[in-house]
């Protein structure tokens, strides 16, 4: 006799209960795990700041343009207010592509460490929600939303409008990982991979199709955030009370929702990871000189990696296709390096010696002089941000023409100086803060999260400055000038550079960092 | 000893910050001979092995291996010597055969891949020896970090718990490793918590405790049970 509920059985209340308690632990784990990463910050100091001045930010972000000279006014302000529906879409995109990427989100604590405890999927899942907002792509676009929203609305009904933002942020971020769960679900099933591919594959073409057939602004003009857009902006009205209503009960689904594919995703074997752990490498022939072996073992560590793969990839193609879409011209490209750049050494280049894991120790007994393992170490980073810029770069390129001397000299000057940025402070900080990462699952991050996002920070800052300045070098209508800036900044980045080359031949140096990566 | 030591420890500390993990060690060890290093977590016995391969520089004390001054040779001690660490050991995105052929270029050896080949069957991990090391197991990771440290023939072999985790052939193949070591007069420490493996594999033994050295003995007297009371009495 069946004892098993028949599908058409309603669900028995001891059941509902112990789903119920099940969800309430899980929600307590998360708690509990937060907590233990907390006890684990060096700089609590630095960190409490850190908030505190993310707060402020995210506060005058959200009010300040709204009483800046211009704003509700009918030019720029309008121009804005028009594209705002197209900017609450970007977010949601974002927050999809991002947590695709690294496999369901961030982890509050890694699989290896968490694999002794009881920890659920929903934990997993409620961790990876509570920490997608520590990423400098979700903070800056957060911003940049709240920010255009203030400009382009003015002070009046302000906060009705920017509470509907805010909670478009958390609806977009409950949305993203549930669609990051399910790709997650069927890329660990038989053929997943296949089928994960060719869907990124058709979106991709989808996309393409949309923009040469030259339907882009009439989907735009059809876009549902339209709705969530006029709701913002309708004061008090019905239709606010609707938006909030359907965000808050939209939001709560979302995360609700997003726990059934974590667990379908977790009971399932992460093919790609298993398929890297267990691939053979038929032998070839010895490399001729010392830094060539060095320089193919650490390429090998790179490419062989899922995050460092999948990572790439959405690097490099992502913002070559916003470039083709938002149709970018020459002398707009010179962020696109820089962009690309920063998020490449996010993968792992900011805890480069990492990529050793355990085999540092018995690398460290090879007898290789310790510059030749920097500059083999440096220059793999070096050609893994510069392969990712060049593709993005490239895209970009297909459709903006042919480019004028000047927008040339200003590209070519903003991929070296940002190269060298990046390279130098990566391989600054890898020797200083180094931390023991295993980059196995495309989950990993070669940080903690607040390391994480005072990296990105960091580097967006100094990046982006810099492809502004290119930028603007790129509309005078002489070369040289951009070569003339270079010199100076690609003088001070190899100073730093060199630097830290010096820094790494300490052994006492050196075995901290060894140390620490291996333990 | 008539022979000068081929591993000269004197005096050594290591100091982590606040933290001293070796507090004063005095060691020798001689060619053709293996010298096991016990004590409990924490004695010192892993931090004195990186320091034997030039991974950790000492804080205070002098250290030559084969002659050479650890600080201003490093080196030319790492060409020498062939290290098993206790965690890991290898580069996990790398096959077997990768992780032979750095060695072998770091090292300038030629015509090493018959020995590597070989090394590998005995430790059974031929057909594995173009996967990489990413999914092995931890005993099969024991085993190849101990072919990577035996594979250039060092003069120095330091095994950091080479048989930690490790099956029975295994085991036998770690044996017959430091064997051949022992016979062709390389010097071999041996870091291990199994006693009585640390017993059938070497002459001497020296029992570390709080960063210290407390004993050194033949490793004769640690064995069976006498030896178990004898090296429990060492630890408290």
């Amino acid at each position: 006799m069946p004892t098993a509920l028949s599908s058409t059985d309603a669900t028995p209340s001891y059941l509902k209960a112990a789903r119920v308690a099940a969800a309430r632990r899980a929600l307590g784990d998360v708690g509990i795990l937060f907590q233990f990463r907390k006890q684990a910050v060096r700089r609590r100091h630095l960190a409490r700041t850190l908030s505190l001045v993310f707060l402020a930010i995210t506060a005058a972000v959200a009010v300040v343009p709204a009483f800046a000279p211009g704003a509700a006014g009918p030019d720029k302000a309008f121009d804005i207010l028009l594209l705002m529906p197209s900017a609450l879409a970007g977010f949601l995109v974002l927050t999809i592509s991002s947590a695709i990427a690294s496999g369901g989100g961030r982890e509050l604590i890694s699989g290896d460490q968490a694999a002794p405890y009881p920890i659920s999927p929903t934990t997993d899942h409620l961790g990876a929600l509570l920490l997608a907002p520590l990423n400098i792509a979700w903070m800056v676009q957060a911003w940049l939303l709240l920010g255009s929203m203030a400009f382009s609305f003015g002070p009046d009904k302000l906060f009705q409008a920017q509470v509907v933002v805010l909670l478009w942020l958390v609806f977009s971020t409950a949305v993203g990982q549930v669609v990051a769960w399910t790709m997650e679900a069927v890329r660990r099933r038989p053929g997943g991979i296949l089928l994960s591919r060719g869907l990124l594959v058709a979106v991709g073409l989808t996309a393409g199709v949309v923009q040469l057939t030259g339907h882009t602004l009439d989907l735009l003009d059809r876009i549902p955030t339209l709705w969530v857009f006029v709701g913002a902006v309708s004061g008090w009205g019905t239709r606010w009370w609707l938006d909030l209503g359907f965000l808050v009960v939209g939001s709560l689904a979302a995360v609700v929702v997003g726990a059934v594919p974590a667990h379908l995703a977790a009971r399932r074997m992460p093919r790609d990871e298993a398929r890297m752990e267990t691939d053979q490498h038929e032998p070839r022939p010895m490399s001729r000189s010392v830094l060539g072996i060095l320089v193919r073992t650490d390429r090998a560590s790179v490419w062989r990696s899922v995050p460092m793969r999948r990572g790439v990839l959405v690097l490099a193609v992502g913002p070559g296709l916003v470039a083709i879409f938002g149709n970018l011209p020459w002398s707009s490209m010179t962020i696109l390096p820089g962009l690309v750049a920063s998020g490449g050494a996010l993968l792992f280049g900011v805890n480069a010696w990492c990529l050793d894991g355990r085999g540092a120790l018995w690398r460290e007994n090879l007898p290789a002089p310790a510059a030749a393992l920097f500059d083999a170490r440096a220059w793999v980073l070096l050609e893994f941000l510069a392969c990712a810029s060049l593709i993005t770069v490239g895209i970009g390129a297909l459709r903006a023409g042919m480019p004028n001397a000047q927008e040339l000299s200003a590209l070519v000057c903003t991929l070296a100086v940002v190269l060298m940025q990046v390279v130098g402070a990566a391989m600054r900080w890898s020797i200083k803060h180094p931390y023991p990462v295993d980059l196995r699952s495309a989950r990993a991050t070669p940080a903690p999260p607040a390391a994480m996002v005072g990296y990105s920070a960091r580097l967006a800052t100094s990046t982006t400055i810099t492809s502004l300045l290119f930028s603007g070098a790129a509309h005078v209508p002489e070369w040289r000038l951009s070569v003339i800036i270079a010199i100076p900044c690609l003088t001070w980045s190899t100073v730093r550079l060199v630097r830290a080359r010096m820094r790494w031949q300490d052994p006492v140096v050196r075995a901290r960092v060894v140390a620490t990566t291996a333990a | 000893m008539n022979q000068p030591p081929v591993v000269d420890v004197r005096s050594l500390h290591v100091r982590f910050g606040e933290v001293e993990a070796v507090a004063g060690i005095d060691l020798e060890a001689y060619a053709g001979q293996a010298t096991a290093l016990l004590g409990r977590n924490g004695a010192g016995k892993s931090t004195t092995m990186r320091v034997l391969a030039g991974v950790v520089p000492p804080t205070a004390g002098s250290v030559t291996v084969a002659g050479l001054d650890i600080r201003k040779d490093t080196l030319a001690v790492k060409q020498v010597t062939g290290y098993c660490p206790d965690v890991g050991g290898l580069v996990p995105r790398a096959t077997p055969w990768e992780h032979l052929q750095l060695s072998a270029r770091l090292r300038r050896l030629s015509g090493w891949e018959d020995r590597a080949r070989d090394l590998l069957e005995r430790f059974e991990l031929g057909d594995v020896m173009n996967r990489v090391t990413g999914g092995f197991s931890h005993g099969m990771g024991r085993r190849l970090s101990v072919v990577l440290a035996a594979m250039h023939e060092p003069q120095v072999l330091l095994l950091d718990e080479p048989f930690d985790g490790v099956d029975p052939i295994g085991v036998d193949a770690t044996f017959e490793v430091i064997a051949d070591a022992r016979a062709r007069g390389a010097t071999i420490l041996l870091s291990t918590h199994l006693r009585d493996l640390a017993v059938q594999a070497c002459g001497t033994a020296l029992v570390l405790r709080g960063g210290s050295r407390v004993a050194a003995v033949d490793a004769a007297e640690m064995a069976g049970e006498e030896g178990a009371r004898a090296y429990r009495a060492l630890l408290d």
